[in-house]
């Protein structure tokens, strides 16, 4: 369970203060897939982010199983994301100097879990790559590298993945693909799935929505357990 | 730590091939360390263990004067009570020519009387392997060195003519035990009999003869029978030492040496550090998102740190390896290089000592590891929110990394400080080089804010090559501090070199003269006028004589000093020294009464005295003062009446530290000195000096002209061994220049696409390029020959007391030979930035 109680993120923007996510309140019980979508600018990457302790909210809290993160420092919330989050970008974010499968290893050589490169080598294949873990990112496509995150991501088997758009910057086909991909880890491994999207096809197969507008969430076109914040 | 030691590793791969070019430099620095410290260390181990031999005995009692009287029995006491073993041996320089030949040539030679039982330790060496024995020397045979042989026409067998006796050559010298390493000689050996001395003319009054006694002393007694020695001639002029006291003292000597040339290796080592960190901070700059990725995957910021620290660590141990390598092969190569010459007869087994290794390789990791730490801590502030968007602003600037910028500074102090085995050179190395880094560091300020105005050029490639010049981040400062500090070794030593070399063509361009002659009795003075005057071209200035006598300053009575005795005029240096004085009523042209009044033609019966101002301003003696010297044994007194300025530069009068008013020492016996232009043909010089030999066997002939080859040769060789300090600091300069444009080249290339796109053909970015090095090449390059030209003005003006010549082409060559080197480095390592195609660098973005 997700829950976030009175979340709000300020930033200064020049010299003047700019709320990017009014105060919010969620919860996102175990195992649901959740879609979180808005037009840009609306404060959907940065609520996942805050989710994800890759920055800390202006105000309020996030509880993540029974660990308030807000509570964390930048270590325990590094070793909280190796163990229990998996996150896919939309640019992939790939480390450029490491191999398909080097990068697939970084967050269980993190852990030091044991079989890493035995495992590693299972995900390739399980994300169709089996081939390619001595490539360099520069030598896979868009589709393959976001293929790579998404094996990267489920390294720890993490009951929570965050996605940033992972279809954002892939075709139609390989967008596809990479869904139908993370909808099948999710049913697999039972995870709670928190994907921020543009796409309204995607959002409607997830079990509940969250439209954004302006750091706000928008009630008649949201399904999930959301409210104001006090 | 396996996940630290795996990225680390796997970082490398991709990383390696940019910082290779810091790391070298490191490695450059390290064999330069390691070089220079194993070669001293090679010769001092063996110096060390031989210093007997060098000594030729345990104890040496050695004087100016004959060791005779009261004393000499009391040291003859001693050294009998002691139970040693003793052998009287003489030193002195005089003229030696073949016998028989009436008009044959004449050298200088360095003459060594000695008895039976020299040497106690080390072993003569002759040539054919034959061994020493007394009675080669005996009874008028001579053993000298094959220069001589080679310099007069003789060979084994002939006779030779020295101070008026003849010696028959019975051998000939290879390797002759306490000849010091490096030392000046006049001219080449020759060794005789001490009883041989005595009925030769060159124990006239006045003459330069060293008198010494080796010892063989029982070891339990050495150290007691120094003391004792060292007590009863305290206030003489003998000397007392032991092979101890010279085994400590070569010891010092030779770990003076190693730790100041060491600094050279330190200097090339730091400026790799410099590049160290400005490569890491560019390095951290491209892996921010590396970073952020490793931080959103559960990395702490202190196994991010470690993994970068890590890759630093591995370089720099790469490059400190590279180094010890490098130096393993120069100092395979040292004993071709330098031949047996060096250390004469003595062998030295060169090869890599364990603690100059450890020096070297410690000083190259401490280095690297240094300079890229504060650059490093900056991976502290990478957020892994980066990766969402973009964020503006740079790295904070907490405490943490001030608190590690004084610790880092603190330590590159301690390092210097270090390798200079003395806190004080240490300290004074430090301020220097941090002085003219920010000196270069201003200029490079000065540069960016000249170049400025190019931006707005309409010439295409002339604004953007300032644009790149005056962007944050750029190579300038970088470039200027080490190319601009290489210059300045290079330009300097060989600008001071022209300099001196000059000074020198003028001298002897001039009516300056280039012969001295020494030891000249009074009988003789006659003599040996008519016999120059008669050697001399019609019209030549003729030749001048001088009274000379050898006196020791033995007690100051004065209102700002008093010294009571020797001992206390020991304790202010070099007044203790023997100087040469002379007694004239008048001045000569060259000086000038800057205090006190000139005294009168006329004898005064009281001593009076003129001393030259530096004795004035060193010790504080001034008019009025009362000075005893010591003059052949006997203490004399003389008010100081006048101070004089000697313009040492006019070498046509010479010049003297106390000149005395005539009276005092008229009548004490002493010798004169007389000094002419000689004639300038070869074949007229050699027979001028055949006479002389000739007819005043006792007096000793200086060629000037050789002398001032000699000097040349000397100058030639130091001045070869700073360019190659000049040109290892370059290297590293350049080396860094192509490490820097390695790591800035992502950017560049990127920018040339689009340029490319946008319709700039090769071409023009060639030109903006070659613009962009070729102005920072030749800033440098004024930077460097400004201090060199400082440099030359300082040293030529304060140390070697010379007029001042700019050495303008000089320098302008060096300026454009720089910016060439720059523009040249420059352009080449540019090459991608040129061949890329716009695409695939645009499509890869």
């Amino acid at each position: 369970m997700i829950t976030l109680r009175g979340v709000s993120k300020t930033v200064t923007s020049g010299d003047r203060p700019l709320t990017i996510l009014h105060s919010l309140d969620l919860d996102v019980p175990d195992g649901q897939f959740l879609a979180i979508v808005g037009p840009s600018g609306s404060g959907k990457t940065t609520l996942l982010g805050l989710m994800a302790g890759l920055d800390a909210p202006t105000t309020g809290s996030i509880v993540i199983g029974d660990t308030d993160i807000t509570a964390l420092d930048e270590d325990r919330l590094a070793v909280l994301r190796g163990a229990r989050i998996g996150f896919v970008f939309q640019f992939f974010h790939l480390v450029p100097s490491l191999t398909a499968l080097e990068n697939v290893l970084i967050p269980m050589e993190l852990v030091g879990r044991p079989g890493a490169r035995a495992r590693a080598i299972e995900l390739m294949r399980e994300v169709g790559l089996e081939d390619r873990g001595h490539h360099y990112p520069s030598q896979l496509s868009g589709g393959e590298q976001q293929r790579v995150a998404i094996a990267r991501a489920l390294a720890n088997d993490p009951p929570l993945i965050l996605a940033d758009e992972p279809t954002g910057n892939l075709d139609g086909a390989n967008g596809r693909h990479i869904l139908d991909l993370l909808l099948s880890v999710r049913r697999t491994r039972r995870a709670t799935l928190v994907l921020v999207t543009h796409d309204s096809d995607i959002a409607a197969l997830a079990d509940a929505r969250l439209t954004l507008r302006d750091g706000r969430p928008v009630p008649e076109a949201t399904t999930a357990g959301v409210g104001a914040g006090r | 730590m396996r996940f630290v030691a795996a990225m680390a590793l796997r970082e490398m791969r991709a990383s390696w091939r940019r910082l290779l070019f810091f790391f070298l430099c490191i490695a450059l620095g390290v064999g330069a360390i390691v070089t220079l410290r194993s070669v001293i260390q090679s010769v001092r181990t063996v110096f060390a263990g031989e210093a007997r031999g060098l000594l030729g005995a345990d104890l040496v009692v050695s004087s100016g004067r004959p060791i005779e009287g009261d004393l000499a029995t009391r040291i003859d006491e001693r050294l009998a009570e002691a139970g040693a073993q003793v052998t009287r041996t003489a030193e002195t320089a005089t003229m030696a020519r073949a016998a028989g030949q009436g008009d044959g040539p004449a050298r200088m030679v360095e003459l060594k009387a000695v008895s039976v039982g020299f040497p106690y330790y080390g072993t003569l060496k002759l040539e054919g392997g034959a061994a020493y024995s007394h009675g080669l020397v005996a009874g008028g045979g001579a053993l000298v060195r094959p220069e001589l042989l080679a310099q007069l026409g003789l060979s084994r067998g002939d006779r030779l003519s020295i101070g008026g006796r003849d010696f028959t050559i019975r051998g000939v010298i290879d390797a002759e035990p306490g000849r010091r390493l490096g030392a000046f000689s006049l001219g080449p050996r020759v060794i005789i009999d001490l009883a041989d001395l005595q009925q030769t003319s060159l124990l006239a009054v006045g003459s330069r003869v060293t008198f010494q006694r080796l010892a063989k002393v029982p070891d339990a007694r050495l150290a007691a029978l120094t003391t004792t020695l060292r007590d009863d001639v305290k206030n003489s002029f003998i000397r007392v030492r032991s092979y101890t006291v010279t085994e400590g003292d070569l010891g010092e000597d030779f770990a003076r040496a190693e730790n100041y040339l060491s600094l050279v290796g330190l200097v090339v080592v730091i400026l790799g550090g410099v590049g160290v960190s400005s490569v890491t901070r560019v390095f951290v700059q491209q892996k921010i998102r590396t970073i952020a990725i490793l931080k959103c995957l559960g990395a702490r910021g202190g196994q991010v740190l470690a993994i970068y620290v890590a890759q630093v660590l591995a370089l720099g141990l790469l490059g400190s390896v590279v180094g010890v390598v490098l130096a393993l092969g120069v100092v395979a190569w040292i004993p071709a290089l330098l031949g047996p010459a060096l250390t004469q007869g003595i062998d030295v087994s060169y090869r890599l000592t364990p603690s100059a290794v450890l020096q070297g390789a410690a000083t190259g990791l401490l280095v690297s590891l240094l300079f890229s730490l504060v650059p490093l801590l900056d991976v502290r502030h990478v957020k892994p929110s980066g990766l969402l968007r973009d964020e503006a602003g740079g790295m904070p600037r907490d405490w943490v990394r001030w608190a590690a910028m004084v610790g880092v500074g603190g330590a590159l102090v301690a390092i210097t400080m270090w390798q200079a085995g003395s806190a004080r050179i240490g300290g004074i190395v430090a301020a220097g080089f941090t002085a003219l880094a920010v000196v270069l560091y201003l200029a490079g300020l000065g540069l960016i804010r000249a170049v400025r105005p190019l931006s707005a050029a309409s010439w295409f490639p002339l604004r953007h090559a300032a644009l790149q010049l005056t962007r944050p981040g750029g190579q300038v400062h970088l470039v200027l501090l080490t190319v601009g500090l290489g210059t300045f070794f290079i330009l300097g030593v060989r600008a001071l070199q022209n300099n001196l070399v000059q000074e020198v063509s003028v001298d002897l361009a001039s009516d300056a003269p280039d012969l001295f002659l020494l030891d000249i009795q009074r009988d003789q003075v006659d003599g040996v006028m008519q016999t120059l005057q008669s050697r001399l071209p019609a019209g030549a200035v003729p030749p001048r004589a001088l009274p000379v006598l050898r006196a020791r300053v033995v007690g100051v009575q004065g209102r700002d000093l008093t010294l009571e005795d020797y001992e206390d005029v020991r304790g202010r240096g070099s007044l203790a020294r023997e100087y040469t004085v002379t007694y004239r009523s008048g001045l000569e042209p060259n000086e000038r009464i800057i205090a006190g009044t000139p005294w009168d033609d006329t004898a005064a019966p009281g001593g009076e005295v003129s001393i030259e101002e530096s004795i004035r301003t060193r010790f504080g003696i001034d008019v009025g003062d009362t000075i005893r010297f010591d003059i052949l044994g006997r203490t004399l007194s003389a008010t100081v009446t006048s101070v004089r300025h000697v313009e040492w530069s006019d070498t046509r009068a010479g010049g003297f530290m106390f000149v005395f008013r005539p009276g005092l020492l008229d009548a004490a016996p002493h010798g004169l000195i007389a000094f002419v232009r000689g004639p300038a043909a070869t074949a007229d010089r050699a027979r001028l000096l055949s006479d002389l030999a000739r007819g005043y066997p006792n007096v000793s002939v200086i060629d000037g002209r050789e002398m001032l080859a000699a000097i040349a040769g000397v100058v030639d060789n130091v001045t070869l061994a700073v360019t190659v300090v000049g040109g290892l600091v370059v290297t590293s300069g350049l080396l860094i220049l192509v490490g820097a444009v390695a790591m800035t080249k992502f950017r560049r290339v990127y920018e040339a696409a689009i340029l490319k796109t946008l319709g700039a053909t090769r071409r023009v970015i060639a030109t903006m390029l070659l613009l962009e090095y070729a102005v920072l090449g030749a800033l440098a390059g004024v930077l460097g020959a400004a201090g060199a030209g400082g440099l030359t003005w300082a040293l030529s003006r304060y140390a070697f007391d010379m007029p001042f010549r700019a050495p303008t082409a000089l320098l302008l060559l060096g300026v454009v030979a720089c910016g060439l080197s720059v523009a040249l480095v420059g352009v080449v390592s540019s090459w991608d930035v040129l061949q890329k195609r716009p695409l695939s660098t645009l499509s890869g973005r």
